[in-house]
């Protein structure tokens, strides 16, 4: 088994250097991927770079790229995490109800256990509302600023992480419950989709942004689509969030969503 | 309306699993009709768009408003700019079936997974629902990196549902599968970024169209060491997710240790629509001139077929276990539509038979599979000795089994026939005869396997009466359960498929005429956008 492996490490591995020789120079302006190919038209990323202002009014292209013109991957990329959370709790949540003896090693408070929730329970409490701040100017940032719904929902369940991590996992879950994180996961897919589904009742495309101008009355078109890309990127905030706990919250506890770590 | 119903059939599903995730928990009796309905509509979405291409031709939907040559704004958006759905006469009949394949198997899961797992009905059927939108979204979709967002949806989906049940080795499995199948995902991505380097863009379609540019930088993409590559990457990475013989070893245990409402689905339709990415990508992105005159490696892959072909057989028939011997039939099959879209005949009846074949296989894998559902939890049935005596004891479950066998051998009334056909066609046109001969001798297996199955369930082995009785203690499994009809939402599922099979066989004219007018299929023309 190990020669095979080998094998097909090698042949992979030469099959890519073999597609080396012709590639485009590194970093080149004028390679398909960035100016596009010659006589093929206008290219995709040409158009992303020069016109991304006057279609969206949105500082940072990317943002752009992925909550707009790629709007539908992004929805399904935070579907992929909605799965992943599904398939975590259908694989390791416990529901029956087990009779185990509570473990009292870890709420038993030992010599030292007494400072050392004093010096852990402060530092939490002035770290987590800094992340939390933090991670929202993150979400509601990504408009101008490398950020967005993604990057900002795992900091912001990252903070739950820790509450979770420096206490246990009753004081987190007690904050975050699970009723509440499910919930939460579905909602931001809801809402995300839900910019799309609107635009498919004003008789536009599924994702058209441009035709919620009625309901953010902005001057224009692409006014409208600025603020649409920050409604999705909450969405996606939310389900990350919820996920990025959900997932820590099951596996610290083998799905019993107590004691913990 | 009209117009969103390619985009309804991919969401309808994913607001569903929304819909259970949220309220799913708290009472389970929401979680059938929500998944009934969401299918339902898909379904409907489905036959209307394929009788859209049958009348008017290719239906394009793009998404976000970027409809290639709009003026928005004042700017022309180009080809690629936002994602395109695409709905041709190569993928329209596929989301039908696909479409009937879910619809069906949620309606026959409903009691068997609310028995053998209580408290996660709504898991499974959130992860259910999310699989078919995997499943729909890969299958309508024409921007390649947008496949890939939609194989992972679709793998996760899998990879949970496998690993539910609670057998150990039904979570060993997945978790093999858990690393091959993200091994044959990465491969995909990497001929995907492979590709968008070369040519700057993710739609298929323009894809194709800078690859058949008539001039020079066009004739320099199409020559290049990179495209040829990317072409690699993505035929091993799609093989492995289609379980093509060598790299098959994850779907035999993953398949016959799982929960059967999740076989069930898995079985008849992941690997068919892998191997439709397969044919997608040969047809529309590479086009098939690139594919059969300068890529060219058609006697390779057709070996390779045709040992799949032998190897699937032989395993399949070694197997005690019923569902074991049916995941090895799988392995065969597969080898069949690859044999058959690489055959390269000029008629292209092989890549037709191939195509026919991707549905024809999805009915008859579905029925096998709903049978043996049916018999491991009605009668316990394990082994193959197991089935002693089941035409008494279960006729009308063994009825649909029949054409199910009936299919998988290759008998005329059932599509399995006129797939077979077909494929043996472009078989000899191209003068693949190991290819052929390959065909018949699996075919000669499934009937040795199928009639050897008929003859202990109709005749028995050993006399029926004296293995009722419990007098043999390790012989649990078999003799617990008093074999015993299942309900009307078991059979319902099992007697459409199979007269879905029947049906698709008499119709193989009609539908094999629709698929051949696929664009780039038979005409050398290029696929050209609108």
């Amino acid at each position: 088994m190990k020669w095979l492996a080998l094998i097909a490490v090698i042949a992979t591995g030469s099959l890519l250097i073999y597609a080396v020789s012709d590639f485009p120079d590194w970093g080149s302006a004028s390679s398909p991927a960035n100016g596009g190919v010659e006589g093929a038209g206008r290219s995709v990323s040409q158009t992303f770079i020069e016109e991304t202002d006057t279609l969206t009014h949105v500082p940072n292209i990317v943002t752009a790229v992925l909550a707009d013109y790629r709007g539908y991957d992004t929805m399904f990329e935070t579907v992929v995490i909605l799965a992943a959370g599904m398939a975590i709790f259908a694989i390791l949540r416990v529901l029956r109800d087990t009779e185990k003896p509570v473990d009292q090693s870890k709420h038993d408070p030992s010599i030292d256990g007494d400072h050392q929730r004093i010096i852990i329970g402060t530092t939490c409490r002035l770290l987590i509302p800094v992340i939390q701040l933090f991670a929202l100017y993150v979400v509601a940032h990504g408009h101008h600023s490398p950020g967005g719904g993604f990057q900002g929902g795992v900091i912001l369940g990252a903070s739950f992480i820790l509450l979770g991590l420096a206490t246990d996992l009753e004081t987190a879950i007690a904050r975050f419950s699970e009723k509440q994180f499910i919930g939460l996961a579905c909602v931001g897919i809801f809402i995300y989709a839900g910019f799309g589904v609107l635009g498919q009742f004003y008789g536009r495309g599924f994702l058209d942004y441009g035709a919620l101008q009625p309901i953010f009355m902005t001057d224009g078109e692409p006014m409208a689509r600025s603020h649409a890309m920050l409604g999705v990127e909450v969405g996606v905030a939310f389900t990350v969030t919820a996920i990025m706990f959900a997932i820590y919250a099951n596996l610290a506890s083998k799905g019993e969503l107590k004691n913990g770590l | 309306m009209i117009d969103q119903f390619p985009v309804i059939i991919v969401l309808s599903p994913m607001f569903g699993a929304l819909l259970v995730g949220l309220f799913g928990a708290r009472n389970h009796s929401v979680c059938f009709p929500v998944a009934i309905g969401a299918l339902t509509i898909s379904l409907i979405g489905a036959v209307v768009t394929a009788k859209r291409v049958f009348t008017t031709g290719p239906v394009d939907y793009f998404l976000g408003g970027w409809d290639a040559g709009k003026i928005v704004e004042g700017v022309e958006i180009p080809l690629g700019f936002g994602i395109q759905l695409r709905v041709d006469h190569l993928n329209a009949l596929l989301l039908v079936v696909i479409a009937i394949a879910v619809l069906l198997v949620s309606i026959f899961a409903i009691r068997r997974q609310s028995e053998q797992d209580t408290e996660k009905t709504h898991y499974f059927y959130a992860l259910f629902l999310m699989l078919s939108t995997g499943l729909f979204g890969m299958t309508i979709t024409a921007d390649a990196f947008n496949l890939f967002v939609l194989v992972e949806v679709s793998s996760l989906t899998s990879y949970g549902l496998i690993a539910m049940g609670s057998s150990p080795r039904g979570t060993h499995a997945a978790f093999n599968y858990v690393i091959m199948g993200t091994v044959g995902a990465s491969f995909y991505l990497l001929g995907v970024g492979y590709l968008y380097m070369k040519t700057g863009t993710l739609n298929m379609i323009a894809i194709h169209d800078i690859l058949h540019m008539n001039n020079e930088v066009g004739n320099a993409i199409f020559d290049s060491r990179s495209i040829t590559v990317a072409f690699i990457l993505i035929l091993i990475g799609m093989w492995i997710k289609m379980a093509f013989f060598p790299l098959h070893g994850w779907l035999p245990n993953a398949y016959s240790y799982c929960p059967s409402s999740t076989s069930c689905v898995l079985a008849p339709l992941m690997t068919k629509v892998s191997v439709y990415v397969m044919i997608r990508m040969m047809v529309t992105v590479f086009g098939l001139d690139w594919v059969f005159q300068h890529f060219d490696w058609s006697n390779v892959v057709v070996w390779l077929a045709v040992i799949a072909i032998l190897a699937g057989s032989a395993f399949a028939l070694a197997q005690n276990q019923l569902k074991k011997m049916l995941c090895y039939l799988i392995v065969a099959e597969v080898g069949y539509m690859v044999g058959g879209a690489w055959v390269a005949d000029s008629g292209r009846w092989g890549l037709t038979g191939s195509l026919y074949h991707i549905l024809a296989d999805a009915l008859m894998t579905l029925c096998l599979f709903l049978t043996a559902g049916i018999l491991t939890r009605r009668a316990g049935v394990k082994n193959l000795t197991d089935l002693d005596g089941m035409f008494k004891k279960m006729p009308l479950t063994m009825t649909g089994f029949i054409v199910g066998a009936l299919g998988m051998i290759g008998v005329p009334p059932t599509c399995g026939f006129f797939s077979k056909f077909y494929l043996i066609r472009g078989g000899i046109d191209s003068g693949h005869w190991e290819f052929v001969v390959a065909l018949l001798i699996s075919s000669l297996v499934n009937a040795v396997l199928f009639f050897r199955i008929f003859e202990i369930a109709f005749f028995g082995k050993k006399p029926a009466e004296g293995h009722g009785h419990h007098h043999d203690e390790d012989d649990t499994a078999a003799d617990a359960i008093v074999p015993t009809e299942p309900g009307l939402r078991s059979l319902a599922p099992l007697w459409i498929t199979a007269a879905l099979i029947v049906a698709l066989g008499l119709m193989n004219g009609s539908v094999v005429e629709f698929i051949r007018q696929t664009p780039g299929l038979i005409l050398e023309s290029p696929v050209k956008a609108n």
